[in-house]
């Protein structure tokens, strides 16, 4: 356990200070700045556009932050050589995947937690007052993030930071409109052979709109508790299964 | 006690493609590293050096035989915990800076909590980067983050450190250090299997030599058994006639014309026929010197 926390302390380390990461951050923390230049609206519709924007922001950012750090991470190490004196140590590659992601994911983490830090300034700001939901929405973008990260990670460990980047964003739009689009390629198609390539698609990819809160928290919608259960043990069980894929692969692999 | 190193005829062989067929880079190797001494892994480029050490460290799989590290198999991950290995031209995130390379190398080392930083400082000291110890790794010279590679190899007692280049990129006081840190950490019953090209740092610190050669053990033992080869007697002369110049010749001998005087090349077995037609046409001897074979032409006999 203790070599994860390393792996993923260096990981933490290095992406921190990497530019892709600042530069991220500011610019969406600069976009959610920016949100209150919306003036032309009524309070009510306002303050909707805000939790919008502001919401689709973290999002969209935590999820740059996750294919842009998580896709890169293992394969830089490997083309550059740094891998080496790591593996050298008792430590064994499955530690090294894992602590990867764990690094990541805390990175990512960071920005997240400062562009919910400038959003929920701003929502004080204009009703004195936080919505009893916005930490769950937060919570399960974070969840999405992470799903988001497990994929570039494994991704990474089989290919080059080029093609990893590419990979996890187009499964990242995937996993965001397979409901709806791939689910409709499943029910329009007549041959079996395509319907069953569609289907494995559809169950291979992860389902991201079910993380995304955002209009229940626009709407003040109600959300049981037992279906946030239900979503949360359906992202973390994914992560627990792309990175076993990711792990089991680079375990056998040589470097 | 198990050796710190031993292989079993390991062999490596990489898949180049359909085209290309195959390429063997270590072949039949079998080699056995006794505790406690400064081995030297030596053979040209491509002879299968870091091949041999990236299965030795589970980087790449062997395709037959197999290799230990103090007898347990190098395939599993706690094998490595006696072992420190400083890569050719070694890498680390340019973000990082050599204090929390090395930090981070004890912790994986298994080196308790509270230790971790005065080791690392230990460590950063006797490798002369001390000063440097904060300045972020992108911003270091080449020799400087090679002695970062050597801080991170050794911190937490390694008994066996891999060294591949050791002194590749310092200038010569650098590599005039780490030659001496090698033979103090060998005096501290450490074991350092060393990888070079640089022959006079292997004959200056090894105590025993492999010699590979297209990924085939070529030469085997201590220094002067793989120096071996033929000790010669050179005898210089002031003057010969024609005469004796064949006769010399004919007992074996080369005759070699220099500006200052004649010298004259023998096997030891000949020496007492040579000085007796010198000594039969009076000739005046200058001087006379046994020469050995130097590690870097018997390297050149034995891998060239």
């Amino acid at each position: 356990m203790s070599g994860i926390w390393i792996i993923a302390k260096m990981s933490l380390l290095e992406n921190s200070r990497k530019q892709v990461f600042h530069v991220l951050c500011l610019l969406m923390l600069a976009v959610i700045g920016s949100s209150t230049l919306l003036t032309i609206f009524t309070e009510g519709v306002q303050i909707k556009i805000l939790k919008d924007l502001c919401m689709t922001c973290i999002l969209f950012g935590g999820a740059a932050l996750a294919i842009a750090l998580g896709a890169t991470g293992i394969p830089n190490d490997v083309e550059s050589r740094t891998i080496h004196p790591l593996i050298a140590r008792p430590i064994t590659r499955t530690q090294y995947v894992v602590g990867k992601y764990i690094g990541t994911l805390i990175t990512v983490a960071l920005g997240v937690a400062a562009m919910t830090a400038a959003f929920a300034v701003l929502i004080y700001g204009y009703q004195h007052s936080f919505d009893s939901f916005l930490g769950i929405a937060i919570l399960f973008t974070l969840l999405e993030v992470a799903v988001v990260a497990a994929i570039a990670t494994t991704i990474s460990a089989f290919v080059s930071p080029a093609i990893a980047t590419v990979v996890t964003f187009m499964a990242y739009l995937a996993g965001t409109i397979k409901i709806g689009y791939i689910g409709g390629l499943i029910e329009r198609s007549q041959s079996g052979v395509s319907k069953a390539i569609y289907s494995l698609i559809y169950h291979a990819l992860p389902n991201l709109e079910s993380f995304n809160f955002k209009t229940s928290l626009v709407h003040h919608d109600v959300v049981p508790a037992s279906y946030l259960w239900q979503v949360a043990i359906y992202g973390l069980c994914y992560i627990a299964f792309v990175l076993v894929v990711g792990a089991s692969y680079f375990s056998s692999r040589e470097v | 006690m198990d050796h710190p190193i031993r292989t079993e005829n390991l062999r490596k062989v990489y898949k180049l493609g359909r085209r290309k067929g195959t390429r063997t880079a270590v072949d039949d190797l079998s080699i056995e590293v006794p505790h406690g001494v400064v081995f030297g892994f030596l053979g040209p480029n491509g002879a299968g050096k870091t091949t041999t050490i990236k299965m030795l460290l589970d980087f790449v799989r062997p395709t037959s035989g197999n290799a230990t590290i103090f007898g347990k198999p190098t395939t599993q991950a706690s094998t490595r915990r006696l072992v420190g290995y400083l890569p050719e031209q070694p890498y680390f995130h340019k973000f990082l800076r050599p204090v929390e390379v090395v930090c981070m190398h004890a912790a994986l080392a298994g080196v308790d909590k509270r230790d971790i930083r005065r080791l690392a400082a230990a460590a950063l000291e006797r490798t002369g980067i001390s000063e440097y110890a904060d300045t972020p790794i992108g911003k270091l010279s080449k020799g400087l983050t090679q002695r970062v590679g050597i801080a991170q190899a050794i911190v937490g007692d390694p008994k066996l450190l891999i060294l591949d280049e050791p002194t590749s990129g310092l200038d010569p006081i650098g590599r005039r250090h780490t030659r001496d840190l090698i033979l103090q950490l060998r005096d501290e019953g450490k074991t350092i299997f060393l990888s070079s090209h640089l022959l006079s740092e292997v004959e200056n610190t090894c105590d025993t030599i492999a010699v590979l050669k297209r990924g085939r053990l070529v030469a085997y033992g201590t220094p002067d058994q793989v120096r071996g080869g033929d000790q010669k007697v050179t005898i210089q002369v002031a003057a010969l006639d024609k005469q004796t110049k064949e006769s010399l010749r004919f007992a074996g001998a080369d005759v070699e014309e220099r500006p200052t005087a004649i010298s004259i090349s023998v096997l030891p077995e000949s020496v007492y026929d040579v000085m007796r037609v010198l000594e039969k046409a009076g000739a005046s001897i200058v001087r006379i010197q046994t020469e050995r074979e130097s590690l870097e032409e018997a390297f050149l006999r034995l891998a060239a």
